[in-house]
Order: structure tokens, then sequence, then C-alpha cells
């Protein structure tokens, strides 16, 4: 056995010693055992999915046969090395704050029904991007679905959750039916291992591509958050425990994403143009649709879902552009849409999980996520409070955090479609930009509500005025993840070339050629590029920090050809150094210079003389969002119900009363038809089941006449 | 849009050279009784006459107190011994600052000052003459002063009305929110000494039971031009005491 057998071995093992230890041990130590097991096996998947994704380390098994099915086989390439490490990211923090928050169910609920669970799901997350059969796959993806419903189910005080839980698995299942059936048209009869169903896939025609291209996407698009499948996704979220919303946005997400760069990117060959388009224009709609209703949530749990849909779209958009440009044969301009997507994926999962961390946090301290309940958080949760500033600025994408270099690329990408020859495809790449620039403007509405409503201004509360400050579980993991923000937010130029070669089977070019060019090495002549091009940007400094850094240089750079010998070039660690200078010039004149004899009075609020300031006369979350809520009010089509009541005639209005309700979207598109018509043709067989046993002897003679008809003339 | 370009140019200045020149047109104060050396028995009867207090019988003839005096001319009109009548307007008064505490507000302000108004329980006569400070002709941006709608940028608290029970709290707070150095302008006889309303159930005579005025505005309602000679003063644009004179003669006709 290999030394990556071996470690992959020692992940499953782990994982089923902390299956086994959980169902024996004490009740007061399961959640010691999810702490130290989790992120002990989170740690070796880092291991063996780093090596696999930095060194290349091959992994390969042919495991058993299954007879006129498949092989089992398990193999590890850089692309699921990629998402194997990202899980194990989200993993390893993710177990100690599920340890921590485990606490409070202690007493109330089975820790055992959560940690056997968990486990499985850590194996089967592993296990999910190893497989290389279609067999073993759709029974993992199967597994992954019934243990996510577990845990989603996990707490069940209300009905809503179980019932969220319940749709969750429906619409899951559902996706795995398409799921199936794409492979069973791609593989075609064949064999059912992904390499000979590669080769198939070059051989179907065009409409067989499609139908495989649109099951797969809208199969896998379940797990992935993409419209118009993802009504499932803020109600599990919600229900969800939040010792368990991270993994589920952190890593099954991903999942979904990686089934639809797996199946539409690597298996089909890229040589349509149509189904990119289709992934772009879906992943567009999907990341507008997604902040719109972000932005006007007040529960922050259904707000981080709602962005999570978002960030989905925008990663699915990168990809669809990508793909795009391959199938138009720009490999380069395709590289760099991938990595773009994949960045995003890896800063979704980054700073999402942390922005869990922190609301699980609120949730634990305050009992309430209702963002008009909550208000000067920072006061009493200053380490929350930091982290989740840091998370919602990755997430509005500003630099230097992450989110920042991905949200720009993508959307740098689709200004490139000005390569691209059809018109039509141009106008489609310039609405999908058009709407992923309005989507990166909301997000930053959204997330400047989030944090200003959540964590500043006054406590609308007693509960949030006398929080407790997070405990060390909850820190440490925020603490970690939001260095993580910040350094992939730093250095996109030492990430870039590791998703380039992540997603080279799919463009047959890295993205570092086309992104990075080396300033740092081969100095002082640097190789490829030309002199006077170099001597340009050394007088802009792009060679500062060459002792320190290895590699590229930080530069991220796209080099046009002769008439524009720089398409987009940006460096987030030299901003940052910059913008540290000036903060720090700016703070030392301030304080050393203007203000040194100056005494500062620190005087009340003002606010407008009133005798005494109430948090409920301070700003709420619903009205920050209220512009956004009235603009699009045509998508949200609210059911305004106003009750007045009179005294005397109209005139003297004693009190009025106004609901407003909201019916998602997909809901009133989607779903309701979905569920409208299942009970309708449940009531048809309803009528029949009345219980009448006559009836039902004649239901068996009129069958059998039939039959005896059908037996005759056949 | 080319001939609204040239017709205002075309018309020139309107607004008061004010205080760069005296001030010529006619109508602009109402005027304010002056000192006047009277014999004793006519100082006491036209002392009586005065409904505010504000003349004083002293040995010379009578005095005139201008915190309190409201205008009502029944010391000038249908009187055998009428006072004298001051008809200019820089009644404004700078009061004597502390050691800490200068009198005006130094040169630093002098070009921009941004001044609170605060209704203290106002008629409205006073705040309809600040408000003439924003017309064209009085124009105070000229001068360089701006009205704000928050304590945080004021840096002069400009209070009329008498000061009444439910507006001392938002007045202190008001006060306590500037920033400073800060400084307070009294409007008005009601703001100077509550004239007519003090001492009562809902006032107890004046902002300055409450705050510490630095410049007092007399006048019932006083002129714009009052109040502006009052903004300059705590500006530090003009001399503390009033020696130049505004000419007026053309009020003169108003008094009989």
């Amino acid at each position: 056995m290999t030394a990556m057998g071996r470690l992959l071995v020692l992940i499953l093992v782990l994982c089923g010693a902390g299956a086994a230890l959980s169902l024996f041990a004490g009740r007061r130590r399961r959640p010691a055992i999810v702490g130290w097991l989790g992120s002990a096996a989170a740690l070796a998947l880092l291991w063996f999915s780093g090596s696999g994704l930095f060194a290349g380390a091959p992994f390969h098994a042919t495991l058993w046969s299954i007879p006129s099915l498949a092989t089992v086989t398990l193999s590890l390439d850089r692309l699921s090395a990629l998402f194997l490490f990202v899980s194990g990211l989200v993993l390893l923090p993710g177990s100690i704050f599920a340890a921590g928050s485990l606490g409070r169910y202690v007493g109330r609920y089975s820790l055992r029904a959560f940690s056997v669970p968990y486990f499985a799901l850590f194996a089967t997350l592993v296990l999910i991007p190893l497989s290389a059969d279609a067999a073993s796959f759709l029974m993992l993806w199967e597994l992954m679905s019934v243990l996510t419903y577990l845990l989603v189910s996990y707490e069940d005080e209300t009905d809503g959750q179980r019932r969220s839980a319940y749709l969750m698995l429906a619409v899951g299942e559902a996706g795995t039916v398409l799921i199936a059936l794409g492979f069973i048209v791609l593989a075609n009869s064949g064999p059912l291992e992904f390499v000979a169903m590669k080769a198939a896939g070059a051989t179907l025609g065009a409409q067989g591509r499609w139908a495989v291209f649109l099951l797969a996407f809208l199969g896998f698009g379940v797990k992935a958050g993409l419209v118009p499948v993802n009504f499932w996704l803020p109600r599990a979220y919600t229900a969800a425990p939040a010792a368990f919303v991270p993994v589920l946005a952190g890593a099954t997400l991903n999942l979904g994403l990686y089934g639809i760069v797996r199946v539409a990117g690597e298996l089909l060959p890229a040589s349509m143009v149509g189904p990119g388009l289709v992934a772009l224009g879906v992943g567009s709609l999907t990341a507008l649709l997604g902040i719109l209703y972000a932005t006007t949530q007040s529960d922050l749990k259904m707000l981080l879902a709602h962005s999570s849909i978002e960030n989905a779209g925008i990663i699915t958009a990168g990809f669809g552009a990508g793909l795009v440009f391959v199938a138009s044969g720009h490999g380069s301009l395709g590289s760099i849409a991938l990595a773009a997507a994949l960045y995003q994926m890896v800063n979704h999962s980054v700073y999402k999980a942390l922005l869990f961390f922190t609301v699980g946090a609120v949730d634990s301290s305050v009992r309430t996520r209702n963002i008009d309940r909550l208000g000067g958080l920072i006061k009493v949760m200053p380490f929350t409070a930091l982290f989740f500033l840091v998370g919602a600025l990755s997430i509005a994408a500003l630099p230097p955090f992450a989110g920042f270099v991905s949200e720009w690329l993508t959307l740098q990408t689709l200004l490139l479609s000005a390569e691209l020859g059809s018109t039509g495809v141009k106008i489609v790449f310039a609405l999908c930009g058009a709407a992923l620039a309005l989507t990166a403007g909301l997000a930053v509405t959204c997330f400047v509500k989030a944090f200003a409503m959540g964590f500043l201004g006054m406590a609308r509360s007693e509960e949030a005025r006398h929080a407790r400050p997070a405990r060390i579980w909850a820190i440490v993991p925020m603490a970690g993840l939001a260095l993580l923000c910040l350094a992939l937010g730093l250095t996109p130029t030492y990430v870039i070339p590791v998703l380039g070669r992540a997603a080279a089977p799919i463009t047959r070019v890295g993205a570092a050629q086309a992104l990075v060019p080396p300033f740092f090495a081969a100095n002082p002549h640097h190789g490829e590029l030309p002199a006077a091009f170099v001597a340009e940007f050394h007088a802009l400094g792009a060679e500062v920090g060459e002792r320190l850094m290895p590699g590229r240089g930080l530069v991220v750079l796209h080099r046009g050809g002769k008439a524009n010998p720089v398409v987009f070039a940006m460096s987030t660690a030299y901003m940052a150094a910059v913008l540290a200078l000036m903060l720090l010039v700016a703070y030392v004149v301030f304080r050393l210079v203007i203000a040194r004899r100056r005494a500062v009075e620190r005087r009340a609020v003002w606010a407008g003389a009133i005798p005494r300031l109430l948090p409920e006369m301070t700003y709420t979350g619903t009205g920050f969002s209220n512009p956004v809520r009235v603009v699009f009010e045509a998508l949200f089509r609210p059911t305004i119900v106003e009750d007045t009541r009179e005294t005397v005639g109209l005139h003297f209005r004693a009190a009025i009363r106004r609901i407003r309700g909201e019916n998602h979207l997909l809901d009133r598109f989607v779903l309701d038809p979905i569920a409208d018509s299942a009970l309708w043709v449940s009531n048809g067989f309803g009528r029949l089941h009345h219980g009448v046993l006559n009836a039902y002897v004649l239901y068996g003679l009129v069958a059998l006449i039939v039959a005896l008809l059908v037996g005759r003339f056949s | 849009m080319s001939q609204w370009v040239t017709k205002g140019l075309a018309t020139g200045v309107k607004a008061t050279h004010y205080p760069r020149a005296a001030e010529t047109a006619p109508g602009t104060s109402p005027g304010m009784p002056a000192a006047t050396s009277l014999p004793a028995a006519r100082a006491q009867l036209v002392a009586a006459r005065c409904p505010t207090a504000a003349l004083r019988q002293v040995p010379s003839g009578v005095e005139v107190d201008r915190r309190r005096c409201v205008h009502c001319f029944r010391c000038v009109r249908e009187t055998e011994s009428p006072v004298d009548w001051d008809a200019g307007c820089q009644w404004a008064e700078l009061l004597a600052g502390s050691e800490r505490r200068g009198r005006s507000l130094g040169r630093a302000f002098s070009r921009s000052l941004h001044i609170l108004v605060v209704d203290a329980g106002d008629c409205g006569a006073c705040l309809s003459e600040v408000r003439q400070l924003n017309n064209p002709y009085y124009n105070m941006h000229r001068l360089g002063f701006f009205l704000t709608p928050t304590p945080r940028h004021a840096d002069v608290l400009l209070v009329v009305g008498a000061l009444t029970e439910h507006m001392r709290l938002p007045l202190r707070k008001a006060y306590e929110a500037m920033p400073a150095p800060k400084r307070v302008v009294a409007v008005g006889s009601c703001a100077l000494s509550a004239a007519i309303f003090s001492p009562s159930f809902i006032c107890a005579g004046g902002v300055g039971k409450l705050l510490p005025v630095d410049v007092e505005v007399p006048g019932n309602p006083p002129p714009p031009l009052a109040i502006l000679h009052g903004l300059l003063l705590v500006a530090g644009r003009k001399p503390p005491s009033g020696t130049d004179a505004v000419r007026a003669g053309a009020n003169q006709d108003r008094l009989r």
C-alpha cells in the first residue's frame, strides 16, 4: 500500500473510530470526541489532499468489481484534491466548533444522533471526490443526501425544521435521479468507470451531449444551490444546527459544483458553446436572485444562506464563461475564468464557514439571530464582531481580503468576451456581466447591513445587551479562518497556479502562464517578459518583496497582444501594504502632530435632543434594506394586508396594522406548482381509497377482467 | 440660461453693504429708546409708562435696559415727555468673557461660522427675522455664516424665545453636544430677559439662567441687521462697542 493509501485509510479509520467511540463513550465525553478525532481526521485529510494538490502525488486504487455494474475505483487528481483540500479547510475548524457548540444540547438531545452521522458524513465527503466510477459515486451521493438529512433534522423542536430537512431530502433525491439518468445517457450502455465514460462522451452526438449536460447540471445544481432547484437551501440552512451549517455551506455545496465541473467540464468534451452559456446565464440569475433575497432578510442565518446561493451563482457563471472560452478555442482565457471560479469556490467555503461560525456564536450567546433584535454586539462580543467584519469584508469582495480577487477576475473574464466572435454570445456575456456587477454592489449593501445593524449601534434587546463573549472553542476556528481570508486575499499569485493546474484537464492550459507572469523568478532578465515591459512595472514597484517571497511575484497580470500589452493588472499585496502605510501615516499625523495638545471630550450621541434615546428609535435592518425591497417590489411580489381600525368615521384611526408576507420567487413558480399538482394527483387516488369493502372487491374484479382481456387479445 | 446670466450680471449686487458700509435703506430698524436727561417728575411719569420696566428713573433722567425693551413706543408716543430715540440697530453686546474663555471666537472662525438656531419658546417674530438673514438682501452667506441642523457642526448656538420649562433639557443637550470652542448668542428680549413673560409658571427668565450667554442681541424682535451685528461680534469681526453708527435718519418720521 502506498503512503497515500495509508493516509486515506488513516482518515477512514479515524472517522470510524469517532463514530464507534461516540456510540460507547459517556455522554459528557462525546463533544470532545467530535473535536479531537474530527480535527485529527481533517488534518490527515489536509495532508492527503495537499500532497495531491501541491505535489501532484498520485493515488489510484481499484477496489472490487460489482458484477454487471462497474469496478469500484478510487482515484485522486488535482481537481478532486482541490475539493478535498477545501473540505479539509472547513472540517478542521468545523470539528472544533462543533465540539464546543454541542455542549448546549447535552441533556436535551442525544449527542450520538449528531456525532455518528457527522463522522459517517465526513468519510462520505472524503470518498465522493475520490470515487472514479458512476456506481460508487451515486451510492456515496445517496449516502451523503441521507446523512445530511439526518444532521439537518437534528434539532427538531419546531415542525418547520423537520419539514425543511424533508424538503431537502426530497429535492436531493430528485437530483440524484437526474444525475443517474445523466450517467446512463453518457455511459451509453458502456462501462461505468469515469475513464471509459470520458471516452464515450467524446463520441456522443450533440443531442446526447445536451441531454447529459442538462441532466447533470440540474441534478448537481440541486446540491450546488442553483436556480430553479435551490428553494430547499435557505430553509435547510436555517434549520440545521450551528455545528453543522458550516460543513453544509463549505463542503457539501462544493460537491454539487464538483459534480458540475467533473461531468460538464471533464467527462463531456468542451466543444459546444451552448452549455457554457446556459451555465453562465443560470449562474448570473442565481447570483442576482440570491443576493436580492439575502439583502432583504433579517435572520442572519437565512441571510447567509441566500448569500451562499449568490456565491454558487458567481462560481457557476465563472465556470460557464470558462466553458464558452474553451469551446471557442481560447484555452488561456478559459483557464483564467476557471481559475476565477475555483478561486471563488475556495474563498466562499472559507468566509462562509467563518460567517456561520460567528452567527452560531451569536446565536448561542444571544439566543436570537434576528438582526432587528441584535445590535451593539461589538461591545460585548468584540472578537466575534471582528471576525464577522473580516468575513463580511471578504464576502463583499473588498480588498485585501479573500473574495476580492476572485470576483474581480470573474468580472474581468466576462469583459474578455470581446475576444469571442459571435455577437449573440457577446450580448449574453454583457448581460451576465451587468447582473454580476449588480450582485457585487448589492452584496456590499447586504453585508453593511448585517454588520452595522447586528454589531454596531445600540443593543435592541436585553439579551443582546447582556450577551456573553464567545468561548475559546468558537474564537479559535474563527481566528484561523479569518487569517486564511487575509492570506487568500493577499497572495493570489501563489493560489492561481495551483488552481490553474487543478483546472488543466478541462482547459488544457495552466492559468499561471496567462495570469501570473514571473516578476520574481528568473531575475534580472525575467525570461519570457520583454525588457521594456518589465522596466515599466519595475518603476511601479512590482519587484518590491523579491527577497522575501519565492516564486512569481505579487502581481496578477493578464497580457494581451501588441496593441494592448496589459489587459488588466493588480496586486492586492501591494495595495494592502500601501493601505496600511497610509493608515499608519494618517494615524501618526493625527495623533502625534495634530491632536498632541488637544483634549478629547466625549459626549452622548446627538439624537435631536429627545429626553431619552431608545433602541426602538434607531435604524433597523429592515429599514436599511427597504430601498432594495421597494425597487425590486415587482420581483418580491409581497402580500400586504392592511388592517385599519377606526373610531368615529373614516378620519379617526385608532390603529393601523400592516402585515407583509413574502413568498420566494422560486416557491411561487416552481415549488408551489409541484406541490399543488402532487396534492391534486394524490387527492384523486385518495378518492379511490374510501374504505368501502365491496368497492375494493369490485376493483379486484375489474383488474382481473382487464388482465384476462389483455391476455386474450395480446 | 445665457439670458439668466446676463440678467443677473446686469442687475448687479442688490444685497446690503453692511458691515462694509453703513446701512442706508429705510425701515431696517424700529429703533430703541435711549438714555435721556429729564426732570425727575417727567422721568417718573415716562418710566411708569414702560410695561416691562425697561426704563428706570435715575437722578439725571431715565436709563434704558435694552434687554427688556419690547418697542411698544409708549415712551415716545402720546406722552408729554418723550425719551430720545436711537434709530440705529447695532445693539448687540459682547459680554465680558472670563479668563479661560475668550469673548469672540477668533480668526479661525471669521470666514466660516456655523450656527445652530434653537427655538426655545419663540412667538415666531424673532425666528422670522432670523429667516430674513438667508434672503437675498441680508444674505448672510456672503459673510461666511451658515445655518446647520446639527449641533455637532455648530460653533454658535443662536437661541430665540423665552426659555420655557419644556425647552430647558433640549437646549442644554444641544449646547452640550456642540464641540468646543462654542458660543451662545441670545436673540430677542424674550431670550435675554423673558421680558413680558417672566417670572411665571412656564418660564424662569432668559437663556442666561441656563447657559453662559456670550452675545446679547436686544430687540423684540431685533431687526436682521442687529442679529448680523451680534454674529459679527461673536466671530470677532466687529469691535465690541458699536462705534460706527448706522445712519437711519429716514426712520425718524415713524416715531410720532
